[in-house]
């Protein structure tokens, strides 16, 4: 019997291994290796044998570094801004389709399609839906005021500090919405239909039932949209790099930002400028801050469990 | 005749003069966007092709609105039917129906608006791109389609075969090329973590090894660590090995996926142990067990799998773009090809948006053919929690 077990043992080490050498080596592996290169510098000539050792000067310069704490603080904007939208525009389809009707499949894979479609590409399109002059967006406006010069040619929705981000986001929000839709109808199908019929019992109103009936027995599905929009903000580039390359410029603490830098962005430009070592250091910060957001929220996750477990 | 029944009468007729105007736009755009593709195929090279794609076109402008008249006519005819052969009670709930599908139909207009957008831009002849309808700026089907824009991604034009006896590296910088390339790094990688995983979440499901829960949460917890982290140091580990600018280093650090084995472990646990012995009584191999056995029965998972694998590799932008050697035109994706191209010809639309349809339109086919997979796909991380 010993025998046998030592043999399933390697049988089933056996089958681990491939998918293990991987993992180890180019997941395990890099989060050391990235912590290691944080306390190189700039290569002289780009090449990769000429790092030179700085100790800790990388995370001294983060510190100092308002590019750095305002791509962050662009990133919080993102976050706080697209997740709001996206629930609300996910929730609105879904409440939609959550009704009898006749093509509903066909409903859902519509909305559903633009997700699995290359994100470049989808950034590339909307550019030039926003562009001044040639784009739709301009045009319309263009046909409908009878000419003349608006906000939509110059700048340009891209173009304005203000709007860019905010564009962006709605480009995002579009593509995306059907991806939230479908979790929260599922969800939204699995609520018993005893628990309305009791509210309505008791005489609550369409907009009672929605805010004390429908909203908390999503939680769970809003909870980890919020993770995801929080987790997919700071992943957030090749959005960015194809709608606005991180500008249009403006001023803030006598440095001059990217109004659309998020997090993501920065980092792959220190890292395509050759500071290898510097956006080492970046994504060590990043990893920093992602602990900390997942800590919280499985602090809070864990808080409501306990709750519930009291109430019963 | 009560108020509330001219109420409900005229609400009908606005939901209805609505929904003629949506039906009427919308089959006619369908039908239009046929036959302009249609004309398009049948049309030669370059401007004298264009004027002839141009009068196929205008002959067919009758066809087009009388098509579409007849569709509305009878998808108004049938609704009509319906409502007035509907019982009073039901009537109000049939108008919310009749808005719902109108709030419906708004919004799939609206999503799916920039990719139809892109796909009528892709025939459009160079320099007219921009050129509206005269009187209807909504009407963005080309009058003169040409397949010009794709016969230049793809290089074939006789201008591009010109310059392509002088210079043949440079010709294979084409979205041909590209979209090769980008299939055989996405499908090698597919196939490999859907091996890989099922291999893995075979023995995290079934098979009794030490310390197997403890392995499997760690697993779980490195899913949380951002993407981007990963970006430098792989990058590093690509040079040193010497296998920047190859197909390999394009996929090979992504094998290892962490979501995979989850989400086949979670399908295995519902295959019956029972199963697996009896196929070692009747002398199975512990290989036979996993192929005979493990992998049949959870196809529809690996199918899946391998579907968002793909879909993952395909639109992989900033790790292919970081380990691209631009100077090998033969390692170039298509994402990474479509930067590239659009730095090059900024205004030219029509060539930019037929470039994306070599990205968009394999997968969107796909999509229409195994959406189920998709859409379980994606959303299960979440719905399992």
């Amino acid at each position: 019997m010993a025998i046998k077990t030592t043999k399933d043992t390697s049988v089933a080490l056996g089958f681990l291994s491939p998918f293990m050498l991987f993992f180890g080596v180019f997941l395990i592996f890099p989060i050391f290796y990235s912590f290691y290169l944080s306390f190189f510098g700039t290569t002289s000539d780009y090449s990769l044998a000429n790092l030179n050792f700085v100790g800790l000067d990388n995370y001294r310069t983060i510190l100092k570094d308002i590019q750095f704490w305002w791509s962050l603080f662009v990133t919080f904007m993102y976050a706080a801004i697209s997740i709001p939208l996206g629930i609300t525009v996910s929730m609105a389809l879904a409440l939609l389709l959550d009704n009898k009707l006749f093509g509903k499949s066909f409903f859902r894979s519509a909305f559903f399609l633009p997700n699995v479609l290359d994100m470049l590409v989808v950034g590339v399109i909307w550019t030039l839906i926003y562009a001044p002059k040639f784009g739709i967006v301009a045009r319309l406006w263009t046909w409908a005021t009878g000419g003349g010069e608006h906000f939509f040619n110059v700048p340009g929705i891209l173009g304005d500090p203000s709007t860019a981000l905010l564009a962006v986001i709605i480009a995002m929000t579009l593509k995306g919405a059907g991806f939230g839709m479908v979790l929260l109808l599922a969800a939204l199908q699995n609520i018993p239909g005893d628990v309305y019929e009791a509210a309505d019992i008791d005489g609550a109103n369409e907009w009672q039932k929605f805010w004390l009936i429908t909203i908390p027995l999503l939680r769970p599905i809003l909870g980890f949209m919020v993770i995801t929009g929080l987790i997919g903000s700071l992943n957030a580039f090749t959005e960015i790099y194809a709608m606005t390359a991180g500008g249009p410029q403006l001023v803030v603490g006598g440095e001059t930002v990217g109004s659309t830098s998020v997090a993501g962005y920065y980092l792959f430009k220190q890292f395509n400028a050759g500071n290898y070592g510097y956006a080492a250091a970046i994504s060590y910060m990043l990893l920093i801050i992602t602990l900390v957001i997942t800590g919280v929220q499985q602090k809070i996750a864990g808080k409501k469990n306990n709750d519930g477990g009291k109430r019963k | 005749m009560t108020p509330k029944t001219i109420g409900r009468t005229l609400l009908f007729l606005v939901l209805m003069a609505i929904m003629i105007f949506m039906v009427f736009g919308i089959s006619g755009q369908i039908i239009k966007y046929g036959i302009m593709v249609f004309a398009a195929l049948s049309s030669g090279e370059g401007f004298a092709g264009s004027e002839n794609a141009a009068s196929i076109m205008s002959k067919a402008d009758n066809l087009i609105a009388s098509l579409s008249v007849i569709i509305t006519a009878l998808v108004s005819f049938f609704i009509v039917k319906k409502y007035i052969c509907s019982i009073e009670r039901v009537r109000w709930d049939f108008l919310r129906r009749m808005f719902l599908y109108e709030v419906l139909m708004a919004g799939v207009i609206l999503v799916l608006f920039p990719f139809f957008w892109m796909l009528c831009t892709a025939f459009k002849p160079s320099g007219q791109e921009l050129v509206l309808a005269e009187g209807n700026p909504f009407d963005i089907i080309p009058n003169s389609p040409t397949l010009d824009n794709f016969r230049r991604v793809l290089k074939i034009d006789s201008e591009s075969k010109a310059m392509g006896v002088i210079d043949p590296v440079e010709n294979k910088k084409n979205f041909g090329t590209y979209f090769l390339n980008s299939l055989l790094v996405s499908t090698t990688a597919a196939f490999l973590v859907t091996l890989f995983s099922s291999m893995a979440a075979y023995v995290f499901s079934k098979k009794p090894l030490p310390y197997k829960k403890n392995i499997f949460v760690f697993l779980l917890a490195t899913m949380m660590i951002p993407g981007m982290m990963f970006m430098v140091p792989q990058f590093f580990m690509i040079c040193k090995m010497g296998m920047f600018g190859t197909k390999w280093a394009m996929f090979l650090p992504h094998l290892a996926s962490v979501f995979g084995v989850f989400m086949l472990k979670q399908f295995m646990d519902t295959i019956p142990d029972s199963l697996l012995e009896a196929a070692q009584i009747d002398g199975a191999s512990e290989w036979q067990v996993f192929r005979v056995v493990i992998i049949p029965l959870s196809i529809p998972i690996i199918l899946t799998l391998f579907l968002l694998t793909f879909l993952s590799n395909w639109s992989n932008f900033l790790w292919q773009l970081i380990v691209t050697d631009f100077e090998n035109p033969l390692s170039i994706t298509l994402p990474v090809g479509l930067a590239l191209f659009r730095g090059q010809y900024v205004s030219e639309l029509g060539l930019i948006m037929s470039a994306s349809c070599f990205s968009i339109v394999p997968v969107a086919v796909l999509f229409l053919f195994a959406q189920r997979y998709f859409i379980e796909g994606m959303t299960q991380g979440a719905v399992k929690e």
